[in-house]
């Protein structure tokens, strides 16, 4: 592991666009910042080994399939069926302007025909 | 539900069109990239998610808003670029189910639903991030 003491207020750069800052030291607790682009995951790690646990006991739970609580109907919910749900869809990012391709701020203006030019045939 | 045999039996009883496809696995489980939904009786609110890889590994999982109507959460960008959801309509969320049987009762997990595409199949589950939701919400069946 590699280990490196900074101060608050310092950071240190994880490959090209993650950005890890100290932001306060108080006692025995570290406030983090973490500035990275979306399509990299930040999770506790606490978290995560719950889900991790909590699968393994999901799977455990289908070894008692036959557990009559598993084979009962649904209840209805209480003021009937609720509509099809599904989660809500986080709106997509705006492109961050320090990695978007080298694209011309205005499109080349398309070539205005003249006038009194004669209609090409 | 298991098959009783050793092997890839669950792989060749499984056709193409039932498989969903989980590139990075599930936490805890990282060598199950495809798994398949076995229903149970007709009328429960269960489901089981099999393994095709590890024919050990299978979860049960519902509907959580058959449980939590109130149920809410975002579907980050990035999750929804790695499953190619571009709309709620095909997108499809299940959460995992332990048993206690002792106290009759079911805990979901609400922090990490399963989300699939049912369009092209393939499936993640998501971990929750800044939210407050839990791994365990109790249900009581007794």
């Amino acid at each position: 592991m590699l280990v490196l003491t900074r101060r608050t207020g310092e950071s240190i750069v994880i490959g090209n666009d993650v950005v890890v800052t100290v932001l306060e030291v108080r006692h025995d607790q570290v406030r983090i910042g973490i500035d990275a682009p979306r399509n990299v995951q930040v999770h506790r790690e606490e978290i995560f080994a719950q889900v991790m646990q909590e699968n393994t006991a999901a799977v455990a739970s289908a070894a008692d399939l036959a557990n009559p609580l598993l084979r009962r109907p649904a209840a209805p919910p209480a003021g009937g069926v609720p509509p099809r749900k599904g989660p809500r869809l986080q709106p997509p990012s705006p492109p961050r302007p320090d990695r978007a391709q080298a694209t011309p701020v205005s499109p080349p203006p398309e070539p205005e025909p003249e006038p009194g030019a004669p209609p090409q045939t | 539900m298991n098959a009783g045999a050793a092997g890839d039996t669950a792989t060749t009883d499984t056709a193409e069109r039932d498989v969903l496809y989980f590139s990075d696995g599930v936490p805890g489980f990282p060598r199950s990239r495809q798994f398949t939904l076995v229903g149970m009786s007709p009328d429960s609110p269960f489901q089981v998610l099999q393994s095709l890889d590890e024919p050990d590994v299978s979860l049960v999982v519902t509907v959580p808003w058959l449980f939590f109507p109130d149920y809410d959460f975002e579907l980050s960008e990035l999750e929804q670029v790695e499953l190619g959801i571009t709309t709620v309509e095909e997108t499809v969320v299940f959460s995992p189910v332990t048993l206690d049987a002792e106290q009759q009762r079911i805990y979901l997990n609400l922090l990490g639903p399963i989300v699939i595409n049912s369009t092209t199949r393939q499936g993640r589950q998501v971990v929750l991030v800044d939210t407050d939701l839990p791994v365990r919400a109790a249900v009581e069946l007794g």
